[in-house]
């Protein structure tokens, strides 16, 4: 085993990446889930539409314009699905709810085969960011930096807006309380539309930042929705702070484990959720006591 | 509880023949066909037990399933056991790893406990998919069916094999429904409804839950036996999370706790999936949206509904408790 720091501080920084890239994920499906008591199983679809999105805009229009569209496209498409499917969905079960999206995931899979073909396609990392930059005395590529400090500003902000502002104040009431949040005046179905098309385009960003990095194909919805629902479940369903601690915590267990433990790497994160499952049955850090 | 209507009756009898007419006159496509349905039907037929009639709605019976394929396959190739022992071995190990994820879960209710089963079947998934002795990625091929020559039955025979799975599954389905009706399946549904009434009268649930969730896993360990004998080769795909929910939609859009439904979805199922399959490439699709539709629609699946509007026509049989209403409070 190596002990350069080099090359610890490499793989911190590969797992930071990873958590960040699941924070912007997670984040949206916990708290559509900590304010809606809903179960969407179709965020992943909602992630590969987002890079798809990006693929084809940025093939017109360049990276950045992709990077701003891709999001909003997304979120159009999550505004269609409110108002088609989870509107409707919201007063049923846990069952029914994950039954409906399951069934959104293989709609929405086989839609963006009929649309973009079964090819995987690839999108340039924008000639800005595409080097290297020696970074705590290693070389990183720019475009993973950016990936980490995109996290941590959406970060900021969401722990800002939640934090700190009167809407912020407005979903934690809804969260802790949803009657007694309506009786005290809050509009608190305006409030949950708005954070569910906040939390489709975070995972349309997602996609868009990822499909750089990950060659674009139909499966990866399928593919990141896994850890997705690890980290959340880890963390604690509805909570910024759990989405933040469960991303971090599968990031480095994820990439660490890759390192010291090969042939253990993919258990050792079920494993850990099973633990977490047995010990505090309700995640880390949930929204309610 | 479980109740066996006449209509439910009716039901299990056109199944049966339709069945039997199928293994008598089919060729050998529409045999492996029939055999893909009785083995899909036998890991619903689990699932409906714990998902129907507990609350129980497990993500992990597909890695169960592969967990009693695997066993069969390695205990009857690698470890020299001759099929006969490895099938009662692989079966036994599926029910005792079944009934420990029961024990551990038992804790858990709604969303987590889907989530924590999901857990235990990834995590079977990615041990299988990794290890050397199971084959890694390759899968294991060379598995045996089980000799039963010395009674004059050639199961290397396709449509021999066929009518197996069909005895098979009946005597699960008897299994289930004794389990179901005796004093613990009683309590495992008292649980389902108000786990702490039972709680208060003195009720282990926690063993009830893995009791009957290990009995579960022990039927699903059957129908992987026998899925490892049809195919005579197996891969981790087997196990991947997709066959769970694919198990659960089957349930779902058969009827789910109606123990018959589940049969009808897996046949209406694997029909489907070859019928469309050959039409186009999306068929995925067009499951999606029945199974979309099916679920909005609030109808218990295919059975429940047909079940439903045929006791609202008579009135004289109870109408099937909404199992979908319940796990709602979990």
């Amino acid at each position: 085993m190596t002990t350069d720091l080099g090359f610890w501080t490499l793989q911190a920084l590969n797992a930071l990446q990873l958590s960040m890239l699941l924070f912007l994920l997670s984040v949206g499906l916990t708290v559509i889930f900590g304010l809606m008591h809903f179960v969407n199983l179709a965020h992943g679809a909602l992630y590969a539409l987002g890079a798809y999105f990006a693929a084809s805009f940025a093939a017109i229009w360049g990276y950045w314009a992709a990077f701003l569209l891709a999001p909003v496209a997304v979120a159009g498409v999550g505004v269609l699905l409110y108002s088609g499917f989870i509107q409707r969905m919201r007063k049923s079960g846990p069952m029914a709810q994950v039954l409906v999206t399951f069934g959104l995931i293989f709609v929405l899979l086989d839609l963006t085969r009929i649309v973009w073909g079964d090819l995987p396609l690839a999108i340039e990392v924008p000639a800005m960011l595409g080097g290297r930059l020696a970074f705590l005395g290693v070389e990183y590529p720019t475009y993973r930096l950016f990936i980490i400090v995109l996290g941590l500003v959406v970060l900021a902000g969401l722990a800002f807006v939640l934090g700190r502002t009167q809407i912020g104040a407005m979903i934690r009431a809804g969260v802790d309380n949803d009657e007694m949040a309506a009786c005290l005046g809050i509009n608190v179905e305006r409030l949950f539309f708005c954070v569910f098309c906040v939390g489709c385009a975070l995972a349309g960003l997602a996609g868009a930042v990822a499909a750089p990095l990950l060659s674009v194909s139909p499966d990866m919805g399928l593919q990141i929705l896994i850890p997705t629902l690890i980290v959340i479940v880890i963390g604690g369903l509805g909570s910024l702070k759990g989405a933040v601690a469960g991303s971090l915590i599968y990031g480095f267990v994820q990439t660490f484990g890759a390192v010291l433990a090969p042939q253990l790497s993919s258990v050792l994160i079920y494993a850990l959720l099973a633990a977490v499952l047995v010990i505090k049955p309700v995640g880390l850090f949930p929204a309610k006591g | 509880m479980f109740h066996h209507t006449p209509f439910r009756y009716a039901a299990l009898v056109l199944l049966a023949s339709g069945a039997l007419f199928q293994a008598f006159t089919a060729q050998y496509f529409g045999l492996e066909i029939l055999t893909e349905i009785l083995i899909l039907a036998m890991l619903v037929l689990a699932l409906d037990m714990v998902a129907g009639f507990g609350g129980m709605v497990s993500l992990c019976h597909g890695a169960l399933m592969g967990v009693g394929a695997y066993g069969y396959a390695v205990l009857s190739t690698t470890a020299g056991l001759t099929p006969p022992v490895a099938m009662a071995a692989a079966v036994g190990i599926t029910a005792g790893i079944s009934w420990v994820i029961g024990a551990i879960c038992s804790r858990s209710h709604g969303i987590y406990f889907i989530m924590a089963t999901l857990a235990f079947g990834q995590m079977a998934y990615s041990y299988v998919f990794e290890a050397p002795i199971f084959g890694g990625d390759d899968g294991l091929g060379g598995i045996e069916r089980l000799d039963l020559s010395f009674i004059g039955v050639d199961l290397n025979d396709t449509r021999t094999f066929a009518l197996f799975c069909l005895v098979t599954l009946a005597a699960m389905y008897g299994l289930a429904v004794m389990i179901l009706r005796s004093g613990l399946g009683r309590s495992f549904s008292g649980v389902m409804h108000n786990e702490q009434r039972m709680r208060a009268l003195g009720l282990t649930v926690w063993r009830i839950k893995a009791d009957v969730f290990g009995l579960s896993g022990m039927i699903a360990g059957v129908a992987g036996v026998l899925a490892a004998q049809h195919i005579m080769y197996i891969s981790p795909g087997l196990m991947a999370w997709t066959v769970s929910g694919e198990a659960l939609v089957v349930v779902i859009l058969g009827g789910l706790g109606t123990l018959v439904g589940p049969l009808v979805g897996a046949a209406v199922f694997v029909v489907l999936k070859h019928e469309l399959s050959s039409l186009t490439t999306y068929w995925h699709l067009i499951v999606g949206v029945i199974l979309i539709g099916v679920v909005m629609s609030r109808a218990n699946g295919i059975f429940g509904f047909i079940e439903n509007s045929f006791a609202a026509r008579s009135k004289t049989t109870e109408i099937n408790p909404k199992a979908m209403e319940v796990t709602k409070d979990a």
